[in-house]
């Protein structure tokens, strides 16, 4: 029976860091999924995670779309210009404690030879009315082939100790 | 009994030596998306369903469900609750975007309160054989150091004006290990059919 469903590569912070990165990623994998349950540390309310591929941080390579929930209120947006791929807001310093966010990326068709395009699910969860719900589809305007993945703080802060990754490959047979 | 030898013209002669003990079989390479346990709802209904005795041996859990519920009418009823290790205190948190019936957004959010979302939801009499479906992603459920966190993408339809789609989130603020995870339906009670696959994720 093929194994369809294979973690590559896992990531746990033991201390504070700015980032955390996948490479040598393989080419023998469909699709990849990334799993990530992150928190910074600044005394913010939220900070953004930013994804860059093959360490591209252009900011004007990535687009996308944005469906979200803040609280009780909705909306839509274009969330560009970052140093990488919008994906998340994500638990900060200002939140409860220990509360770490949920963040799913799917990437389909990783080392193929058109532009790359992923999905993103997220929830930041917080004990009070202010916390997100989120849903993302981007573009990654570059036909390489995904050998590394970076995931950042748009504004440098770390992901705390605890905050964890890991790198899943989806085989299609 | 032992074989002390093999002699010419048995059916042991001729045959492809190899020098490894695959003999031309592939490596047996196991997924890290294992079946943990499955839960199907019989014939009289159920108005919980309990995964126990969750082993630890996983990084992450998913539980993938279809849901019917019973209901005087026809309705999409929205979602059920979620609540881990039999914790029935205000220790959770949830969050949800939706939209409903075609041309309504909207989101919730709630602190402090006994239990989190759940599964989505449909019933009644004039949706015959639909279910709502859900999946279910909690992460780091063993981890010690973390509160835990659950995403869920759930939706039904059923042919009828009443429609639900949500993205929603829930927080246990403990940080035990999950052993168990009780799904309780919002409306009425689980049908005949009705399932839950909970998997370990490596």
């Amino acid at each position: 029976m093929p194994t369809t469903y294979k973690l590559i590569s896992k990531v746990t912070v033991s201390s504070a860091t700015s980032s955390i990165t996948f490479s040598s990623i393989p080419s023998t994998y469909t699709d990849l999924l990334v799993k990530v349950s992150p928190r910074f540390s600044s005394a913010s309310a939220n900070k953004t995670l930013v994804m860059r591929f093959n360490s591209d941080a252009s900011t004007s390579n990535y687009k996308n779309k944005r469906l979200q929930s803040y609280g009780t209120g909705v909306s839509s947006s274009v969330e560009e210009g970052y140093n990488g791929g919008y994906i998340s807001e994500v638990n900060a310093g200002s939140n409860t404690a220990n509360t770490f966010s949920n963040v799913e990326i799917y990437i389909p068709n990783y080392a193929g030879s058109n532009n790359k395009f992923f999905s993103v699910d997220s929830a930041m969860e917080n004990n009070a009315t202010t916390a997100y719900a989120q849903l993302l589809i981007n573009l990654w305007s570059n036909t390489a082939a995904i050998t590394s993945i970076t995931l950042v703080e748009q504004s440098s802060d770390n992901f705390v100790q605890y905050s964890t990754a890991r790198l899943y490959g989806i085989k299609n047979s | 009994m032992a074989i002390t030898s093999i002699k010419t013209g048995s059916s042991f002669t001729n045959l492809k030596k190899y020098n490894d003990f695959l003999a031309g079989n592939t490596a047996f390479d196991p997924s890290n998306y294992v079946s943990i346990s499955t839960v199907t709802v019989g014939s009289g209904g159920s108005s919980s369903v309990t995964f126990s005795s969750i082993p630890s041996t996983y990084t992450h859990l998913q539980i993938r469900g279809i849901t019917r519920v019973t209901y005087g009418s026809a309705s999409v009823t929205g979602w059920g609750t979620t609540q881990f290790n039999s914790d029935t205190a205000a220790n959770y948190s949830y969050h949800a975007m939706y939209g409903n019936s075609g041309s309504t957004t909207g989101a919730t959010a709630t602190a402090s309160t006994s239990a989190m979302l759940g599964f989505a939801e449909i019933g009644g009499t004039s949706v015959t054989n639909c279910f709502a479906v859900s999946v279910m992603d909690i992460l780091d459920y063993t981890n010690t150091n973390k509160y835990k966190t659950l995403r869920i993408l759930g939706g039904a339809e059923g042919n009828i004006t009443d429609s639900w789609l949500y993205l929603g989130s829930g927080s246990w603020r403990s940080t035990n290990a999950i052993t168990s995870i009780t799904l309780t339906n919002g409306s009425g009670t689980f049908t005949q059919y009705s399932s839950f696959a909970l998997y370990g994720i490596k």
